[in-house]
């Protein structure tokens, strides 16, 4: 659904963009995380065509961003840091601005309006004007307006930024809500526990460069578990890899390692009983919980 | 209500019920006292009061409006949701010149009424309405590509932008003339204007130049809109400016073998000034162009091509043609001449000046530096010299005071050489 190939930008100076490559396929909730100045907003403005890079190739939904800029706006929604929200028009107004604008008909505006509105539980805040809502209300109305013609992909910066727990899990619980839309989205945060409740891939940036890009709740066939062992095991990652429908993610001191494999109890079965087989002192075997903020600092700490 | 989000978005923030009311009410009392005045009618009171306020309201309100109608996109940082949308350049250019200036045609129109209750039977009301109307959307034209232009760069003070450009106005307005002499012209008034040997009616030809002048004020907002939309253009919308210009002034200067060269070369050097000024300068801009180069992408290339490189190039020929034709003309019999190509030069080494600023740690103050730098280039320096006896060097300040064509072209080579090492220097430590 998104293909990011070899993207580099640079401000005077300094080269925010570093040959960032990463492919996220549709129906995903993809995570970036990375320090300040990072180039995380820099990356989200060239995905959505707002932002001109010195070379390569961005591609949503089949379209290339860099060739057909007014194409991919058609089928992305937007959330910048700051809302952008009309200040003098009321909460109907903007949505409706928007949806006209992004060339839904004047027929079929008020429906859309109940629609998103609905989902984003604004509809009684409709009349009034953004200046006289919460931080938290008025995220939800520009995420409104970023997902009023129903988008393929959705890219927000930020959108946790100064929201209190409970509405930040409200913004999670909207989210998982998109994707079960079939909605892509991608999300730039610093908070990482608020990420972790929805996100299924990690992407790292860092001084320009994607240095990461795990897959933490993936929705498909396959599912991480940890295997501990009661003594040091030499050969541990080599038998991992020569085991069919094991994927290897990493090995700790040859004691404990993390594998992915497939979500069906009988394969799992064979798995472990082909490990007891080999004569490994296997003493845990199960379902590994990913944590983002472990991962995040673990791809931080093994970059030079 | 139309197919425009933009315009209905405006119509619905600038004339709101009570607005409307409130501005009829207050227009209403104005005249209804100048009614009064001129003896229970409406004669010369309630028709200047008419023209004035048409002029304070179109110009000066409309302008302001037209201005914020985008600046405050930028201000309020609802631009990237217009630039996200779906909605076209053109679109968004009408939708905003009209419908941020709904209120002020509103009252307008108002003025206009009372004007045609008021004027006389000798008045010719059809071509007034078209001077006023054609005038008025001219300057608000003008104050949207103003601020398209400003956002650009960054700028969104209204006042610093607006300012300058009213200044400007009030300079040139005068010489325009007075509306309602124009509208009173009769056949008495009726004059010949020449054009490459054509005759046409003066009114006429200005009618014409009005309409032209709107068109292409409106074809600048169209190109700058796609520009910030995402949609890549190659620059012949620019050229076909140029093309106009160069024809249309050729036809206007009386100079007979050389008109077309001279307006030329007057308009391609002229644009170069303004387009180097107009245009956002950035170091990463060329670092990308020459990326294009390299990579043989030749469409990108054209499209990212700068505007004052094109105009300085279509410069280039004009200026040699007047060379080789040594059409150079002494200027109020002093020592300065008119070498075409130490002439081009000068705009070169001038705008390589403004480069250089801009591409300094305060881009802001460009423009002000340059300026500074123009005016000891051209006339302390060569002043201090000449007056001290040192004419050579002051032609090598300001070559044009030069006694031979190729010394001003040696001096101006020598200081263009100078200012582009400098330039080159600044744009390396920019982009490393």
């Amino acid at each position: 659904m998104i293909t990011v190939d070899d993207l580099i930008f640079e401000y005077p100076g300094v080269r925010a963009l570093d040959r960032a490559s990463f492919t996220i396929p549709q129906g995903r909730i993809a995570a970036l995380v990375g320090p300040n100045g990072a180039g995380k907003t820099t990356l989200m403005r060239c995905m959505a065509a707002l932002e001109q890079p010195v070379s390569g190739r961005v591609e949503i939904g089949g379209i290339d961003v860099l060739e057909q800029p007014r194409a991919c706006h058609r089928i992305i929604g937007y959330l910048s840091d700051f809302f952008g929200l009309y200040q003098r028009l009321t909460v109907r107004q903007c949505l409706h601005y928007v949806a006209r604008a992004q060339g839904i008909a004047a027929a079929d505006c008020a429906a859309a309006i109940a629609d998103v509105s609905h989902g984003l539980q604004i509809k009684d805040r409709l009349d009034q004007y953004p200046s006289a809502l919460s931080r938290g209300l008025r995220q939800r109305v520009a995420i409104a307006q970023a997902i009023i013609h129903k988008p393929a992909v959705v890219l927000l910066d930020e959108p946790a930024s100064g929201l209190d727990p409970e509405a930040r899990h409200q913004l999670a619980e909207l989210f998982l809500q998109l994707q079960r839309q079939g909605m892509t989205l991608m999300v730039s945060s610093h908070i990482l526990a608020e990420l972790e409740a929805y996100s299924t891939d990690m992407l790292v940036l860092r001084q320009g460069r994607i240095v990461e890009h795990a897959v933490i709740n993936a929705p498909a066939l396959r599912k991480p578990f940890r295997l501990v062992l009661a003594g040091a095991y030499p050969q541990l990652a080599e038998t991992l890899q020569k085991l069919q429908g094991v994927e290897l993610v990493r090995t700790d001191q040859d004691r404990m390692a993390i594998v992915n494999l497939e979500n069906d109890g009988d394969r799992q079965h064979q798995v472990l009983k082909a490990l007891l087989d080999t004569g490994m002192p296997v003493c845990e075997f199960g379902p590994a919980t990913v944590n983002l903020q472990d991962a995040y600092l673990q791809t931080l700490h093994k970059q030079p | 209500m139309t197919t425009n989000p933009e315009f209905e978005r405006q119509l619905l923030l600038e004339c709101p019920p009570a607005r409307l009311s409130s501005a009829t009410a207050v227009l209403g009392t104005v005249f209804a006292f100048c009614y009064f005045l001129d003896d229970y009618r409406f004669g010369s009171i309630s028709s200047a009061a008419a023209l004035g306020l048409f002029w304070l309201i179109t110009l000066l309100w409309g302008a302001r409006q037209s201005l914020d109608s985008i600046v405050d996109e930028y201000r309020d940082r609802t631009w990237d949701t217009q630039r996200l949308s779906a909605l076209d350049p053109w679109q968004m250019a009408w939708g905003k010149l009209l419908g941020s200036t709904s209120m002020v045609w509103y009252c307008a129109g108002f003025c206009l009424l009372v004007y045609t209750l008021a004027a006389g039977q000798s008045t010719d009301l059809l071509r007034f309405y078209f001077y006023a109307i054609a005038g008025g959307l001219l300057v608000q034209s003008a104050a949207l590509l103003l601020g398209l232009l400003a956002v650009g760069r960054g700028q969104t003070k209204t006042g610093s932008i607006l300012l300058p450009a009213l200044i400007g106005f009030a300079v040139v307005a005068p010489q325009l003339g007075d509306l309602s002499e124009i509208a009173g012209l009769g056949s008495a008034g009726f004059r010949w204007q020449p054009w490459y040997g054509w005759q046409f009616a003066q009114q006429d030809f200005h009618r014409f130049s009005l309409l032209c002048a709107v068109f292409w004020c409106m074809v600048a907002n169209y190109r700058l809109l796609a520009q910030a939309l995402g949609l890549r253009k190659p620059p012949t919308a620019w050229l076909g400016f140029i093309v106009f210009l160069v024809v249309y002034l050729g036809g206007l200067i009386p100079s007979g073998n050389f008109a077309l060269a001279m307006a030329g070369f007057g308009v391609c050097g002229g644009l170069t000034y303004l387009s180097v000024v107009a245009e956002p300068q950035q170091p990463m801009q060329i670092k990308r162009l020459l990326d294009y180069y390299r990579q043989h992408n030749w469409r990108r290339v054209i499209e990212e091509f700068p505007l004052s490189w094109l105009s300085f190039a279509l410069a280039v020929p004009f200026a040699l043609y007047l060379s080789a034709n040594r059409a150079h003309i002494a200027w109020f019999e002093l020592s300065l001449h008119s070498y075409p190509l130490a002439a081009l030069l000068l705009i070169l080494r001038d705008c390589a000046i403004y480069v250089y600023f801009c591409y300094g740690k305060n881009p802001q103050r460009a423009l002000n530096l340059s300026l500074l730098a123009a005016v000891l280039l051209y006339g302390v320096l060569p002043g201090l010299f000449g007056a001290l006896g040192l004419s050579g060097l002051s032609a090598l300040f300001f070559p044009l005071w030069a006694d031979s064509a190729s010394g001003a072209v040696l001096y101006a080579v020598l200081q263009c050489a100078a200012v582009l090492r400098l330039l080159y220097r600044r744009w390396q430590n920019a982009i490393c």
